[in-house]
């Protein structure tokens, strides 16, 4: 931490400060060593298959060379994508961008979430239930991939991270477009932030990696992944709690609250006295 | 007053029936009255209110079906807000004891998410049914009386007496003819007055004092860190991308005046870029700096679009186009963001070249001027 | 005295009468109490609204007392070690964190809280329609101005209390508001950022503005409203209530029930219906979820951040007023801000508060009123009337315009203009349409008084000509036209509404009474078509401009029967 810190960001930094926190959460810090370790060794592997899987993959621009699961996903592309993308993955103008360098974290979320392909040019790109198998999208991922590299997808568990602090850069970062919780919010002419509910961990990934959309970009320089990961682990977290004041009502603060004095207690306290002031 | 009255202070005891409170006593004497019903004494005392009962429309017949079916409701409403009550309790007690505990841990459990709800249901279930079980009793079993009551407009007699008394005293008084009393009541007033108000001045500070309405933190050299205190090189962003940043002062991050979008354009975006006048070199590189804080009603914007370069504030719905300036597009917001200077330090890290160059944050009157 | 009034006729022989009689000889309470039992209170349901908002006050005081037990009002920035795992660790306001340790860590307390927030949020509403029911009956006429006025300053009072409670957990929401309200001092020409000093204490956000909006919510207003309550009640008392026109019912009387028992029982059930009803939101409903929100931080914010329900036609009108800053020579701006949040509500109070003279101005009427009218006698006050509602449900829907555009798939850019446009185009559209429905239903009523009810039978005449019968609700003419006027009291318009119908057996499931019993009882009282209603006086309102309009002669009518 540099000096100039203002607010050493004691959940990462030390976690053993303060006795009881510690005691609770001796058990998390185990796990979490242990996950270290892990992750050191996954994050090895991943970037020596990451560099394996890119090397060859620059080097083979104009070697015709091409693995299985690659001529595969040149297939799918050129039946379902090459119209709006082009024969290169070169763009075609006004009908879809490059897909040059955006990488197979790219390719996993748009089509995995069902945004691509698309149906119609619209503001957004709807999502939807997702055209093809996950096998599908390993082969479509591959291709992307070959042909331009670009971010791929993070392994191990996506949601090993600090809650507190995954709360404190999802309201820095995330809630002014997907809302305090992830219920997504409007945007302009038209176009919205999504919801979040029922996002998988790694779609939640992918969208920060790669910025789909509008979305800005959170590059892993910007984000580290053990942030993203902290980020995944409250949004989710967030997302599957109950609500301990009773029905949530979206959720969405004001408005819904607004909406229930109206609807439910000023009418039923009109019902209320519309029966006491009628006749017996 | 009376020579038999040999214990000071008891004058006017007991022994002086004398008339009694005026008005209807003098009317009916006690025999009189205890001669009267119950009903007929209620009737008289309306009557002497104004009031007069036209028509009583008698509650159900004592034994009829209707008044024990009635009595049923009734009853049992009460008893059912009474169990409402009870089950409140024994939730607000028992939680944590023979029932599981009501405390939040972790995600919450089955029992603790719903003993919030639980209160209210048995807390407001027992209130209403209290509230209806009253409402039916009087509405089912008392007996309906329509009533009128006069409506007594203001007294001619009473006006002018009381005139009279408040003339009189003010007459007396002399103060009309006292001038230099009431001159001097007048300034003495005004005086007292202010000075009663005159603490609050504690209140008032100025606001031009100290310099800080219209300058931030950020000055020459002062590094732009992220919220966790790192600070940010220029190779740290993919294009298309925001990072809010803080000025490297104690507390920075937690201006309110600070915070600084620090933008990444793509470069499609800088194809387009069509900077404010005067602020060309502000940018570095492929990289921008607004601030983050609406100059409509001071909202942090951040909803930044990155394919149309849009940065919208929830708040109001102001829309800025980060190449343009971040000129408003839409919405009330009146002014371009401000923009701040920046370049790379020594150590590859960036940094502010200045403050900004105009104030941050909501309009005012004097704006133009600091 | 004793001696007297213990061998007097009618002393008392109960313990209750001896122990009555005890507190009278001290405080001579006798005859006010007998006078407030036999206050006569008129019976409608429009007459509770008020009763519910004064509910609300109550609930609001006793709820939130329990609330500053626990609650500490400091700025003062602590590290969060509660039960509610997402924060723990995170730099917050002492203020954030006793409001998580009340919704977590205090038994019943997230209850409490919202039960109190409910609460705040039915008390404006409550207002609200009691305010409108007056306004469009006309009970802020003469000589009840006085109290109109007072009403309003609640008005006005209940929305600063309610946004200075909305402040004090210093979430992120409520926060985001605090901001907004900052803005808007700051936007005052001239005076802006002197007030916006003397109020925060220095710049946005300081330390002092929690522990200032406090003492302001929990003391200075609340004792404000409580006096304001107590003075409206008084004056209410005093001047006694208003009533609809009605069989007996005159300026100079009030028809009903007397206080004790019959209202009081109904009142006293309200207030345990009211209390209920916010019981029940407070727990099941949740509210103003604070620990989704976040502690405040001046560098974030979330999409949707609205104020709560009262103050959201503010933020709308925000939302919706274009672009002006108004330039001045010498480098002076009138920030665009100021024109929808500090002049609009100025404007719009202003002629709330004033609208009983401005009415008396208008058409003249200084005449004292205790009898209400129908909101289609008086087209013109219930015309504006529907078109300020128009004017603020559109500025309230665009408060949260944002959250519509992203439920219902709108263009966010697509509501700001609808609202901008709706603003101005709604209001006169909703005065005309009033004005037209309002004279449709006088003439109804007079049609009605003129030609009868109409009964559904349909005659053959022996020419062949069809006709429907109608029955007269009062004495006719010669030519079978009734001679009753209109006394702005509703007209019967069905057959049931005169007693065509016997009553109905009572019993819900079951029928309680024997149905031949009812008929006969029926029979009895004589209730048929025209044999009660016909003997019915339907008294003048004291209006001449309103009694007796001449019918439309000349038209073709139908026959009688």
């Amino acid at each position: 931490m540099s000096t100039t810190n203002p607010q050493p960001d004691a959940p990462l930094a030390d976690a053993g400060t303060p006795v009881d926190r510690a005691r609770a959460r001796r058990r998390s810090k185990h796990r979490r060593r242990l996950a270290n370790v892990a992750g050191l060794m996954a994050s090895l592997i991943l970037t020596g298959s990451l560099y394996a899987v890119l090397a060859p993959a620059q080097a083979a621009d104009d070697v015709t060379s091409e693995s299985a699961a690659e001529a595969a996903g040149r297939e799918l592309y050129e039946r379902s994508c090459i119209s709006c993308h082009g024969e290169n993955l070169e763009g075609v103008p006004n009908r879809g961008p490059s897909l040059i360098g955006v990488g197979a974290a790219s390719v996993y979320f748009q089509v995995h979430t069902g945004r691509m392909p698309l149906v119609r040019q619209e503001a957004d790109a709807p999502d939807k239930p997702a055209v093809f198998s996950d096998e599908e999208i390993d082969q479509l991922m591959a291709y992307v991939q070959a042909n331009g590299g670009g971010p791929t997808l993070p392994s191990g568990d996506l949601r090993e991270g600090d809650l507190a602090l995954g709360g404190e850069l999802f309201r820095l970062n995330c809630a002014s477009c997907h809302n305090f919780v992830g219920q997504g919010g409007a945007l302009s002419s038209g176009k919205a932030a999504p919801s979040l509910e029922g996002s998988s961990d790694l779609e939640i990934y992918t969208a920060m990696l790669t910025g789909p959309e509008n979305m800005p970009v959170f590059g892993d320089n910007q984000l580290t992944p053990e942030e993203k990961r902290s980020i995944i682990l409250y949004v989710q977290t967030i997302q599957n709690m109950a609500d301990p004041g009773g029905a949530g009502v979206g959720r969405i603060g004001p408005v819904g609250e607004g909406l229930v004095i109206w609807v439910v207690g000023m009418s039923a306290l009109l019902f209320g006295i519309f029966w006491m002031g009628s006749k017996a | 007053m009376s020579t038999r009255d040999t214990r000071p202070g008891s004058t006017g005891g007991d022994e002086t029936p004398g008339p009694l409170h005026g008005g209807p006593d003098d009317d009916y004497t006690p025999e009189q009255l205890a001669a009267m019903r119950r009903e007929e004494l209620d009737l008289l005392g309306a009557r002497y209110d104004g009031v007069e009962i036209l028509h009583v429309d008698p509650g159900p017949e004592p034994g009829s079906a209707m008044e024990r079916r009635a009595v049923r409701q009734v009853g049992l409403t009460f008893t059912l807000a009474g169990v409402s009550a009870f089950l409140f309790l024994v939730v607000y007690v028992g939680s944590g004891w023979f029932l599981p505990e009501w405390s939040w841990t972790e995600e919450g459990t089955v029992w603790s998410a719903l003993f919030t709800p639980m209160l209210g249901l048995f807390m407001g279930l027992s209130l209403v049914l209290v509230g209806a079980g009253l409402v039916l009793y009087t509405k089912k079993l008392l007996p309906h009386e329509t009533a009128v009551q006069d409506k007594h407009d203001g007294s001619h007699f009473d006006r002018v007496t009381t005139g009279a008394t408040l003339v009189g005293g003010y007459h007396n008084s002399g103060l009309p003819r006292r001038k230099l009393i009431t001159r001097s009541l007048g300034f003495m007033g005004a005086g007292v007055g202010v000075m009663l108000l005159a603490p609050l001045g504690g209140l008032i500070n100025n606001p031009s004092r100290g310099n800080t309405l219209g300058q931030t933190a950020w000055a020459e050299g002062v590094r732009l860190l992220r919220d966790d205190g790192s600070p940010v090189r220029p190779g740290d962003q993919e294009p298309g991308s925001l990072e809010t940043v803080f000025p490297a002062v104690p507390g920075g991050n937690r201006m309110t005046d600070a915070p600084t979008m620090l933008i990444r354009l793509r470069p499609e975006q800088i194809e387009s870029l069509r900077p404010r006048e005067g602020s060309e070199d502000y940018g570095y590189g492929d990289y921008v700096a607004y601030s983050k804080i609406c100059t409509h009603a001071g909202c942090p914007v951040s909803l930044y679009e990155q394919e149309t370069s849009r940065i919208l504030c929830p708040c109001h719905q102001s829309m800025f186009d980060v190449t343009q300036g971040a000129k408003p597009v839409f919405g009330p917001a009146t002014r371009s963001l401000p923009q701040l200077p920046i370049t790379v330090d020594d150590e590859g890290f960036f940094v502010a070249r200045s403050d900004y160059p105009e104030a941050v944050g909501p309009t005012y009157w004097n704006r133009e001027r600091i | 005295m004793a001696a007297r009034t213990a061998t007097a006729p009618g002393a008392p022989t109960t313990r209750l009468g001896k122990a009555g009689l005890e507190i009278d000889d001290r405080l001579v309470v006798a005859g006010p109490l007998r006078r407030t039992l036999n206050k006569v209170f008129p019976d409608h349901w429009s007459f509770l609204l008020g009763e519910i908002a004064l509910y609300c006050f109550i609930i609001l005081l006793l709820s939130g007392t329990y609330l500053t037990f626990f609650y500490q009002a400091s700025m003062t920035e602590v590290t969060y070690d509660g039960s509610y795992d997402p924060l723990r660790g995170i730099d917050m306001s002492i203020a954030y964190a006793s409001t998580l340790d009340l919704s977590f860590d205090v038994r019943g307390g997230l209850f409490m809280r919202q039960l109190h927030h409910w609460a705040a949020l039915m008390f404006v509403a409550a207002i609200v329609v009691h305010l409108l029911r007056i306004f469009f009956t006309g009970a802020f006429r003469r000589p009840r101005e006085s109290n109109w006025l007072i009403g309003v300053v609640i008005l006005i009072l209940a929305l600063l209390e309610g946004f200075s409670g909305y402040s004090l957990p210093d979430d992120l929401l409520s926060g985001t508001g605090l901001r907004i309200m900052s803005a808007i001092i700051l936007a005052i020409p001239v005076v802006g950022t002197w007030v916006h000093w003397a109020v925060f204490g220095g710049d946005y956000i300081g330390e002092l503005i929690i522990g200032r909006l406090y003492i302001a919510h929990v003391l200075l207003i609340p004792a404000i409203l409580l006096a304001l309550i107590a003075v409206h009640l008084l004056i209410l008392v005093k001047q006694k209530h208003t009533q609809f026109p009605g069989p007996g019912r005159t300026e100079h009387n009030v028809v009903g029930n007397r206080l004790f028992p019959t209202f009081a029982g109904k009142a006293t059930g309200l207030l345990f219906v009211v209390f209920g009803a916010c019981a029940a939101l407070g727990g099941l409903v949740q509210i103003n979820p604070v620990w989704l929100w976040g502690p405040y931080n001046p560098a974030q914010v979330s999409a949707a951040s609205q104020p709560d329900w009262y103050i959201m036609w503010l933020d709308g009108s925000s939302r919706l007023f274009p672009a002006w800053d108004i330039n001045l020579p010498g480098d002076y701006t009138i920030p665009a801000l100021f024109w929808p949040t500090a002049v609009l509500p100025g404007i719009v109070f202003t002629l709330l508060l004033f609208y009983p003279m401005i009415e008396r101005k208008l058409t003249g009427d200084t005449a004292s009123h205790h009898l209400l009218q129908r909101p289609r006698d008086v087209p013109v006050r219930t015309s504006l009337g529907m078109m300020s509602i128009a004017f603020y449900v559109v500025l309230l829907i665009s408060g949260g315009n944002d959250v519509v555009a992203d439920k219902f798939d709108i263009s966010l850019n697509a509501m700001t203009w609808a609202g901008r446009i709706g603003m101005v185009l709604l209001p006169p559209i909703v005065y005309v349409i009033t004005y037209r429905i309002c004279l449709g239903l006088q003439q109804h009523d007079r049609e009605v008084l003129e030609h009868g009810i109409e009964t559904g039978v349909i005659r053959r005449l022996p020419h062949g000509e069809f006709i429907e019968v109608h029955q007269p609700i009062g004495p006719v003419d010669a030519h079978g036209h009734g001679q009753l006027a209109y006394g702005g009291a509703p007209v019967p318009k069905k057959m049931n509404q005169v007693g065509a119908a016997r009553r109905a057996v009572r019993g819900f499931f079951s029928p309680v009474e024997e149905p031949t019993a009812v008929e006969i009882e029926q029979r009895a009282e004589g209730r048929g078509l025209s044999a009660g209603e016909s003997e019915r006086e339907l008294t003048s309102s004291g209006r001449p401009s309103e009694g007796g309009r001449p019918s439309d002669g000349g038209r073709p009518q139908d026959p009688r029967d």
